[in-house]
């Protein structure tokens, strides 16, 4: 009764006079704290150190591995937010959203704490000593070639040390995997022009094709992409570029191009034949042997089997010739079909035959410290693992920096296999999927807490060692960093060689300082050298240049014919790397859940992208729950209708679904890794990840979507915002 | 039924208002209820021995002496330990007084001594010692004790401090109300600013 007679306005009535008696009991001085709050003082501090004015450090971004050069401000010794370094080259003073999220990382209430020692269900906190006895214990007793040690891309003295200690225990076995890396395009590079990771440079290119590239968004180096970016839309010479997204499923950078063009998925490669047919035909020097074979390839037939329509392809190609340089991005779209690696050589081709390698595909630099060099991972790694496990050749198994329980698919029953392995040591900051399967799990520093050196797999600039230091105290004294643990377990196996370093810290200042000739400190003395190092947050190395070849061979270059329908697997998946949470690692920070998708807005849930045509057809609406199904499983989710996708994909986003790991992750959305078909790139053994068909049904429920988006032409204090235009509106024939 | 639970809802709320205002109403703005809590300190810092006139056995030490933070920060801040130490060391005839050797207790643990907040502001208000500073410092050329002496009172007669002045928002106002020559030298007068944004960000 009071509900309905006691309206909002009698209620806002009581509460102004409740309201004014609080306010004035403040007047009263009630809420202060005179004599009671502590107001400590440092013991020693530096002279620059004064309370209340922030302090900035500089350090490395750990929340992906296009390891950023960042800058933390800290105050009374906390440290509070990050900004990018400006003198990076990969970030040069900007960050992204994912990165900014790195404080919560820090400041997580589900970090671990000490080390846990599994005892039936339960973890019981034990102390570090006895955890490293254990672990000695445990590897004295098995063979050598039984132990096993997981990764995810490690670079830098970290990287050095787990070598060490590998060697030491005389275990070739390590494995590194990367659940969403671009595995495919590394081969398909390292084939095409000589590197696995060439220098992109947007900003020279007058036009850019991207297939799928979500280089503003997710792929590789974002941020720094998005700087070239910024260059390539405005250019010195004040000509705008013009950037042509070719893909499935709409991305960040596919919503910023000039043209977005839905491709019917896996016909990529179809596309980039088709156009380089069309660029010599309209009298691009063309050598004879590839024009042989793309010369099939004519505009009808490309349209017909990629749905793009002739026209578009014929502006694209006059495009392509009028401007040059151009350059070609064959991104995780063109990469993800079994027939990957061949879409992405006839997108190297076309940047060859375009005449873009060498101009705006780069070579990269030399590294002049091999083993500290990033060793980036792949899925077949897991694969080999897994395969060893399911033999019981795997004794004692060590992860750290992946969580393959979460990212597997389940075609993979990585999780069965795993409990085959009688001693599991998994190096965590959350009890993670992969942390609560552990027998031992030991608490790792955050990034922010914590020294190393980190060698990006892509630097914008020649080549550099970039450093991580701690931009506070530990926040739990449980904790220790990766480079720690690892010297404590070297000293077991090599007590002559490390009993020197009493942590890490020193280690790793030993090492850089006893090679500062080669890492730019020649003419400094030690402490200067190491102090500039630390205030600059990397050290530049003299890398040899590596040139670029360019030598696509058309023998052999296949690209099969477009997908045949199956009426019992009706819909392609897409599952979407969305710029926030990748691969998941991240989703326990509330910031990267509470941050809007891009495109659809929707937060702190999974939701199944999908074309109005298909959504018609299917009889369903926004906010219909549906059960997606392939071959390997099913998930359920809500529907987001959008334009932005092709009618015969869906799209589910990665990282959510989590079954563990802390109070953010779990629960919200479902895990997508877990429903992918095992198909695989037939030239790489890749995960094929856009390869999984799937069938859509109703699920009977229906729910609001919370997302921050409003209705379509929608007002805000009046004034008419974010103006919805389709597509075939825009007219952008003065463009392209 | 409905209005009157209404009304009767209404008027505790009143009641309970009025009441609380008045107890609150009555409050003078300067007496010895002024005065904050007598502060227990971890050691019982003499500011009459250290900041005290010579005369009546002080050092005269520049409050900026050890609150180096106050002209540059909105905090004043507690000097760090290695301030007291800086100059103790070097103090024999004290070293072995219980005070002093309490300190270097503390020194030699490196930890930090607990002290207690005196002077406490509701979070919703940011009073900044830097401008206050500045300006009747270093723009008019106030004695510092005086300056500090207009929120902290006549710290230099106190053993461990304690609160003086009511600090509460009327007793700011009625000092930002009042006109200040703008420097030493000028006739031009002007006011502290009275924007509720200066003090409520
Ligand atoms: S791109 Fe990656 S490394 Fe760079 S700021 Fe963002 S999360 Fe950090």
């Amino acid at each position: 009764m009071i509900e309905n007679s006691f309206n909002r306005r009698d209620f806002l009535k009581v509460l102004g006079w409740g309201g004014a008696t609080v306010a004035l009991s403040g007047c009263g001085n009630t809420s202060v704290e005179d004599g009671r709050e502590f107001v400590t003082s440092y013991v020693q501090t530096a002279d620059y150190i004064i309370p209340s004015i922030g302090t900035y450090f500089n350090s490395t971004c750990a929340q992906c591995d296009a390891g950023c050069g960042i800058m933390g401000r800290v105050r009374e010794g906390r440290v509070l937010k990050l900004e990018g370094n400006p003198k990076s080259p990969t970030s040069v003073g900007k960050m992204c959203g994912l990165g900014q999220a790195g404080v919560q990382a820090h400041y997580n209430p589900d970090r671990i704490r000490e080390p846990l020692l599994r005892n039936g269900d339960k973890g019981e906190a034990i102390t570090w000593e006895k955890a490293l006895a254990l672990i000695n214990e445990k590897i004295g007793g098995v063979k050598a070639e039984n132990i096993a040690f997981l990764t995810g891309g490690v670079s830098g003295h970290v990287k050095v040390l787990l070598k060490n200690y590998l060697d030491a225990l005389g275990s070739g076995h390590h494995y590194v995997y990367e659940a969403v890396a671009p595995s495919i395009m590394r081969a398909a590079n390292k084939k095409a022009y000589g590197v696995e990771m060439p220098r992109l440079r947007l900003d020279k290119a007058k036009v850019i094709l991207s297939f799928g590239a979500d280089f503003l968004g997710a792929w590789v180096s974002p941020v720094h992409f998005s700087q070239q970016y910024a260059r390539f839309r405005k250019a010195d010479n004040g000509k705008r570029g013009v950037l042509v997204q070719v893909e499935s499923k709409m991305t960040l950078t596919g919503a910023n191009a000039d043209r977005w063009l839905a491709i019917r998925p896996g016909t990529e490669g179809i596309l980039a034949l088709g156009l380089i047919n069309a660029l010599s035909t309209a009298g691009l020097s063309v050598s004879g042997d590839v024009v042989a074979v793309v010369k099939e390839y004519t505009t009808d037939r490309v349209s017909k089997d990629t749905g793009v329509s002739a026209e578009h392809i014929a502006k694209l190609a006059a495009l392509l010739k009028e401007r040059s340089p151009s350059l070609i991005i064959a991104g995780s779209a063109a990469e993800g079909y079994a027939h990957g690696s061949q879409n992405a050589a006839a997108i190297a081709l076309l940047n060859q035959v375009l005449g873009n390698v060498g101009k705006t595909v780069e070579g990269s630099s030399g590294i002049p410290f091999p083993q500290m060099a990033p060793t980036t991972g792949n899925r077949q790694a897991l694969q080999a693992l897994n395969d060893n496990m399911a033999q019981d050749k795997v004794k004692v198994l060590f992860s750290y920096g992946s969580n393959p329980v979460f990212t597997a698919p389940a075609s993979m029953k990585l999780k069965e296999n795993l409990k085959k392995v009688p001693f599991k040591v998994a190096f965590a900051h959350y009890m993670d999927e992969t942390a609560v399967e552990a027998d031992l799990v030991l608490p790792l520093n955050s990034a922010l807490e914590d020294w190393g050196t980190v060698m990006p797999e892509y630097v914008a600039d020649g080549a550099q060692l970039s450093i991580r230091q701690p931009l506070m105290e530990k926040l739990h004294p449980g904790t220790l960093g990766m480079g720690d643990i690892l010297l404590a377990l070297l000293k077991q196996r090599r007590p002559n060689e490390y009993k020197g370093y009493e942590d890490f810290y020193s280690y790793l200042r030993n090492a850089m300082v006893s090679n500062k000739g080669a890492l730019g400190g020649a003419d400094a003395d030690d402490n200067t050298f190491w102090d500039a190092a630390l205030s600059h947050g990397m050290v530049k190395l003299a890398g040899s240049p590596v040139n670029i070849s360019s030598h696509v061979s058309v023998n052999g270059l296949v690209v099969p014919a477009p997908f045949a329908e199956d009426s019992a697997y009706p819909l392609h998946l897409i599952p979407a790397v969305s710029a926030s949470l990748r691969d998941g690692r991240n989703a326990n920070e509330p910031w990267l859940q509470e941050s809007p998708d891009p495109l659809t807005t929707i937060v702190w849930d999974s939701w199944v992208e999908m074309h109005p045509k298909t959504a018609a057809k299917l009889g369903i609406v926004e906010g219909d729950i549906v059960e997606v199904a392939s071959k390997s499983g099913a998930i359920k989710a809500q529907v987001y209708v959008f334009t932005g996708i092709h009618p015969d994909v869906i799209s589910v986003p990665l990282g959510y679904g989590h079954e563990a790991m802390g109070r953010y992750a779990k629960g919200v959305g479902v895990n997508a890794f877990k429903i992918l078909d095992p198909i695989f790139d037939k030239e790489t053994g890749e995960l094929a990840m856009h390869e999984t068909r799937v069938k859509v049904s109703k699920a009977g429920q229906r729910v609001i979507i919370v997302k921050d988006e409003g209705p379509a032409g929608g007002q805000q204090m009046g004034r008419k915002i974010a103006v919805r235009m389709s597509s075939d509106k825009v007219n952008l024939s003065k463009e392209v | 039924m409905y209005c009157f639970l209404r009304l009767s809802v209404l008027l505790v709320g009143l009641i309970v208002s009025v009441s609380s205002y008045a107890a609150n109403a009555v409050q003078p703005l300067t007496t010895a209820d002024d005065l904050g809590p007598k502060v227990e300190q971890p050691i019982e810092f003499p500011h009459d021995r250290h900041a005290g006139d010579a005369a009546k056995g002080g050092m005269q030490i520049n409050c900026m002496y050890c609150h180096t933070y106050a002209r540059r920060s909105i905090v004043a801040g507690i000097p760090p330990l290695q301030k007291c130490i800086g100059c103790h060391q070097n103090i024999e005839s004290v070293r072995e007084t219980p005070r002093i050797k309490k300190l270097f207790e503390y020194w030699e643990a490196k930890k930090a001594v607990p002290w207690k907040k005196v002077h406490d502001l509701p979070d919703f208000v940011r009073f900044n010692h830097e401008r206050h500073i500045q300006r009747f410092v270093f723009a008019q050329n106030k004695p510092v004790q005086e300056a500090c002496g207009y929120c902290h009172g006549d710290v230099k007669t106190m053993t461990v401090a304690r609160r003086q002045k009511p600090l509460s928002m009327g007793w700011c106002v009625s000092c930002h109300q009042k006109d200040h020559p703008v420097d030493a030298t000028s006739t031009k007068t002007t006011h502290g600013p009275n924007d509720c944004w200066q003090c409520h960000k």
